[in-house]
């Protein structure tokens, strides 16, 4: 390959470091701005409720063996008999998830404020970016790639000479960006890591539909094989306290 | 690593608390993403380039999973349900944010 190309050592300090700072002050911000443009709505009862209903439903069939055969029985009876089991949905009553939405204005207005929030800095800093440091290369990653990268590392550099591992800014406002969602996470915590899958989510499926959840878990409730664990209890109190003894 | 399964013998029903097994996942998570930040600017200090910076990390990420392991004492089953949760759990989810710590350190040392 071409020799070592000498890069400028303000580049370090007026476009690497600064570059990398801002981003992360910019994704520490996005964080606190769309914590406070976060309204608490409040939850509709009936999800509520349906939601605690599956969660109760989910602890009766794991822990199902140490309850005796016929309480566990009349506990499945109580939640999925045909008539008035709980988690039976009768036919018909479902509701479409897509009506509620659009019945519910508050919840597509927090949805674009949640992808507002996520879009305008984006935008800004990309521009940023763009205006004051195009043009030249600004890092080099320090493995060789092959030639299929240049359009992915040298954005903005239009020479087919330079070695592919020399990264333009604007390529390494894109490692930035993906790079740092680790670092947030630990300073941020989780949830601000799992912000974008979690919106990915909820634009691809548009809220979850309760009623399927309930019929899920009724299946799940349904098939579950029940063996009392009790007696085998017996079996293994006698091998601890043989293991004691001896 | 507040949280343990209960007590797991030989032929027994298994019994886990799916609560406290999802928090330790969380906490494997964690300590892979700081290590590989760590062991990016590890790395870049000490001017690894190419394929011996890939190796580094999976050195550094088997250390972690030996670090995890040491901390459930060797008994990993009454922590995870398996031993695939310490050792491949989160393995590549940190290259990206090694690879940039790596080339921004080795970049700063080395390059300018």
């Amino acid at each position: 390959m071409a020799e070592d190309l000498v890069l400028d050592t303000a580049i370090r300090n007026w476009v690497l470091i600064p570059l990398s700072v801002v981003m992360v002050l910019i994704g520490v911000l996005r964080y606190f701005v769309s914590k406070l443009m976060r309204s608490d709505q409040i939850p509709d009862v009936k999800i509520v409720k349906e939601g605690q209903l599956v969660i109760r439903a989910r602890n009766l069939r794991s822990s199902a063996n140490f309850i005796p055969a016929k309480s566990f029985r009349a506990r499945r009876h109580y939640y999925s008999n045909e008539e008035n089991g709980l988690l039976h949905v009768p036919k018909g009553q479902a509701q479409n998830p897509q009506a509620q939405m659009f019945s519910d204005p508050n919840m597509a207005m927090d949805m674009m404020k949640k992808n507002l929030s996520m879009i305008i800095p984006q935008t800004l800093t990309f521009a940023w970016v763009n205006f004051f440091f195009s043009g030249f290369v600004a890092a080099k990653i320090p493995f060789p790639l092959t030639q299929r990268f240049r359009g992915m590392l040298q954005n903005g550099i239009d020479l087919s000479t330079v070695d592919v591992s020399y990264v333009s800014s604007r390529s390494w406002y894109f490692l930035n960006l993906f790079g740092l969602r680790g670092l947030f996470s630990l300073i941020l915590g989780e949830d601000n890591a799992t912000d974008d899958t979690q919106r990915m989510m909820q634009m691809g499926g548009f809220g979850f539909d309760p009623t399927r959840s309930l019929g899920a878990e009724k299946d799940n409730l349904d098939i579950v094989q029940h063996e009392w664990a009790l007696p085998k209890f017996e079996q293994r109190a006698e091998a601890v306290l043989k293991k004691l003894v001896s | 690593m507040a949280a343990h399964e209960g007590s797991s013998g030989k032929d027994e029903i298994p019994t886990f608390n799916a609560e406290n097994m999802l928090n330790n996942t969380r906490i494997i998570n964690y300590s892979r993403t700081f290590m590989s930040i760590i062991g990016g600017v590890i790395a870049g200090i000490l001017g690894f380039t190419s394929l011996t910076g890939f190796i580094f990390y999976f050195l550094v990420m088997a250390i972690t999973s030996a670090g995890l392991g040491a901390k459930t004492g060797f008994s990993v089953h009454s922590y995870f349900d398996s031993w695939n949760r310490i050792i491949l759990d989160g393995l590549l989810s940190g290259l990206l944010s090694f690879v940039l710590f790596w080339t921004f350190a080795y970049d700063i040392v080395h390059i300018f």
